[in-house]
């Protein structure tokens, strides 16, 4: 089971820089997840650790060893594709089972013909046969086994693919998002069973997604990247709790954290420039910063005993949690103008709160619960 | 209305199809003195059968046949074999000269047959493959390979990579991936490259009637040519030969028809 370590790795497409002297270490055993929005670059450095795209610069070790120029085959991992990539002219009884097939073959079976002969004696093989069946019965496959993947829905598609990279004991597992085209229901019980399989292998986990239940849920660390760049890698409860910078605050949390720009004055504090709040502890050491505070950290009161009046402008009811999207109100609006603010200001409340749209309301938080960050790089203020 | 219209073009279309080859058994299975007096036969005269076997036995039709089944076969597998490993390098891989060797192989489609049957006879004789079947072999698949190489590259373009990339992370070596993954998904296009190196012997004529000069080592396409004298061609027999010449093709295309079908890729990859 290798460590992995990435020292500088970069990846270029022509004058393209996909992924900027990326630092980072994999231990062993651990499920890593690697998330970030479309295009940021994380299959891309999947890719580069399985050996299926070069490292432009940098270097990448496994348990110490450079294998930046390693194949595939010695790196010892198994890759479930985002788009499946099934052998269409094989069942699926074939395609879980090819992995162990082309372990068990000899050199000379590779040659034209022989292959094919040797390709089904080692289908009958008992070993073979019972693993294969073993793994389809894991994934609920056992009944498709002698379908062809043209005749399956997408979530069996998926389920096969990830079958087949399951079957075989490699060191490390590469996911590229596997989940992404299955239903809400199969996604969560495959979420379970990829953490069960996890634990159960004790093997080396790197998964790449963009959805941020998924990470959160199976990760043991995160790294989050944008534009190929590296944004922070800590455990989930860190990453949420202690965002590094405005990024991983807004891409973290649904709804994401509340960011506000915020002036330090004397009296207090200046949020979005208009409203004045009695704010005097744990202030910043410059003038200008941005108040983050997450939905749930924020208090709904009635009018008048917050210290932030606000106005109900969304409200998505669901059910066991209601989350409300307010606007703050300044001393105008009471004159009757509604100051509108670019963003909302989203607050988490529990239950189903009787509230109306356009009901004022008022906000308030605790003054540890707040998070600053600086203005021009968005990086956390301590 | 318009199904009946549409039954009347393919009728059509069948009829002019399959006149040639109505005209071909007509003439075969009709006497030469019917032939060439006055007053059309009709019909095949089935009771000429014994007559047209008797001619044909004079020749040997069936080396002929032979002789053209290995050219054929030969050639085809031949320039399906390199044809494949040409069209999968230029399909997958990036290398200098890549366009050039497109090119280069594009030209030799160009070129006239006949252009080249004086050099090539001189270096035939230099090979000593003049008077031989394999050299014959060996200039057809000059022309069917680059036929076959488009045929397969194309192909193999439209296969998605990560089918291929999957079956390195699984340890198949480059050449199997080709064997047990590639080249199954692309069996339609293997049918219609071996159809078309296939016919391109099978009809071979000018390189056999030069290259070849032993009557043991015709293909049926000389053999054939061999029926016309200088003062009296047996058109029945003629006929007869071409007809019999004509069925080995027509069973081998019905054969591979069947493989030409698209689709093989389907389920492979999201989308």
């Amino acid at each position: 089971m290798p460590a992995l370590t990435f020292k500088n790795v970069s990846k270029n497409f022509g004058d393209h820089s996909v992924i900027k002297a990326f630092n980072a270490d994999i231990h062993d055993g651990e499920f890593l997840v690697l998330l970030g929005p479309s295009g940021c670059g994380k299959s891309t450095l999947l890719r580069m650790i399985a050996g299926l795209s070069d490292i432009t610069s940098g270097d990448l070790r496994f348990d110490g060893q450079i294998a930046n120029d390693w194949e595939p085959k010695r790196r010892g991992v198994a890759f479930v594709f985002q788009t499946y990539a099934l052998y269409p002219h094989m069942t699926v009884r074939e395609n879980i089972a090819f992995p162990l097939i082309m372990d068990a073959f000899r050199k000379w079976y590779h040659l034209p013909v022989v292959n094919i002969i040797a390709r089904h004696r080692l289908m009958r093989r008992s070993d073979i046969a019972e693993r294969t069946l073993k793994m389809a019965r894991q994934l609920e496959l056992e009944p498709l086994l002698d379908r062809r993947p043209a005749s399956l829905s997408g979530g069996q598609r998926q389920r096969v693919a990830l079958a087949r990279a399951l079957v075989r004991d490699p060191s490390l597992y590469l996911l590229d998002e596997p989940l992404s085209n299955l239903d809400a229901k199969l996604r969560t019980q495959m979420r379970s069973e990829i953490s069960a399989l996890h634990n159960k292998v004790g093997k080396t986990f790197v998964y790449v997604t963009h959805d941020q239940v998924e990470a959160m849920t199976m990760a043991s660390r995160i790294i989050i990247m944008d534009k190929g760049v590296v944004q922070q890698v800590d455990t989930p409860d860190n990453v949420y709790d202690n965002p590094a910078n405005t990024f991983v605050a807004k891409f973290i949390g649904s709804p994401p954290m509340n960011l506000i720009p915020a002036s330090v004055r004397p009296s207090g504090l200046m949020l979005s420039g208009e409203i004045a709040v009695e704010h005097r502890e744990a202030l910043p050491s410059r003038r200008e910063a941005m108040f983050g505070i997450r939905p749930e950290k924020l208090e709904l009161k009635p009018v008048g005993e917050g210290r932030l009046p606000a106005r109900v402008a969304v409200i998505e009811r669901l059910g066991a949690e209601t989350v409300i999207g307010c606007r703050f109100i300044t001393g105008k609006d009471d004159a009757g103008e509604l100051l509108i603010e670019q963003d909302l200001v989203f607050v988490r409340v529990s239950g189903n709160p009787k509230m109306q749209i356009g009901e004022a309301c008022s906000l308030d938080y605790r003054s540890e619960d707040v998070l600053w960050f600086d203005v021009d790089t968005g990086q956390r203020l301590s | 209305m318009l199904k009946v219209l549409r039954y009347l073009l393919i009728g059509l279309l069948v009829v002019l199809a399959g006149f040639p080859v109505y005209w071909m058994a007509t003439t075969a299975l009709s006497l030469n003195s019917e032939l060439y007096g006055t007053g059309q036969v009709i019909w095949p005269q089935l009771q000429n059968l014994p007559e047209l076997w008797r001619e044909l036995g004079q020749v040997p039709i069936g080396l002929w046949l032979f002789n053209t089944l290995l050219i054929a076969a030969g050639g085809t597998v031949l320039s399906l074999t390199l044809g494949s490993l040409a069209g999968y390098a230029l399909s997958r891989f990036r290398f200098h000269g890549k366009g050039l060797v497109g090119f280069l192989l594009f030209m030799t489609q160009v070129v006239p047959e006949a252009l080249i049957l004086v050099p090539l006879y001189a270096m035939f004789i230099t090979f000593g493959l003049l008077n031989s079947l394999i050299g014959l072999v060996l200039a057809n698949v000059g022309f069917s390979l680059p036929v076959a190489c488009f045929v397969l590259k194309g192909a193999m373009d439209a296969v998605p990579y990560e089918i291929e990339e999957s079956a390195i992370i699984d340890n198949c070596p480059r050449f199997s991936v080709l064997t047990m993954i590639i080249l199954p998904l692309i069996m339609p296009s293997i049918a219609a490259a071996a159809v078309v190196a296939f016919f391109a012997g099978w009809n071979e004529f000018l390189f056999a009637s030069t290259f070849l000069m032993d009557r043991g080592n015709w293909p049926a396409s000389v053999g054939l040519a061999s029926f016309v004298g200088q003062y009296e061609t047996p058109m029945s027999a003629v006929m007869g030969a071409a007809l019999v010449f004509s069925l080995p093709a027509v069973v081998f295309f019905l054969l591979i028809q069947r493989k030409i079908v698209a689709g093989l890729t389907a389920g492979a990859v999201k989308g």
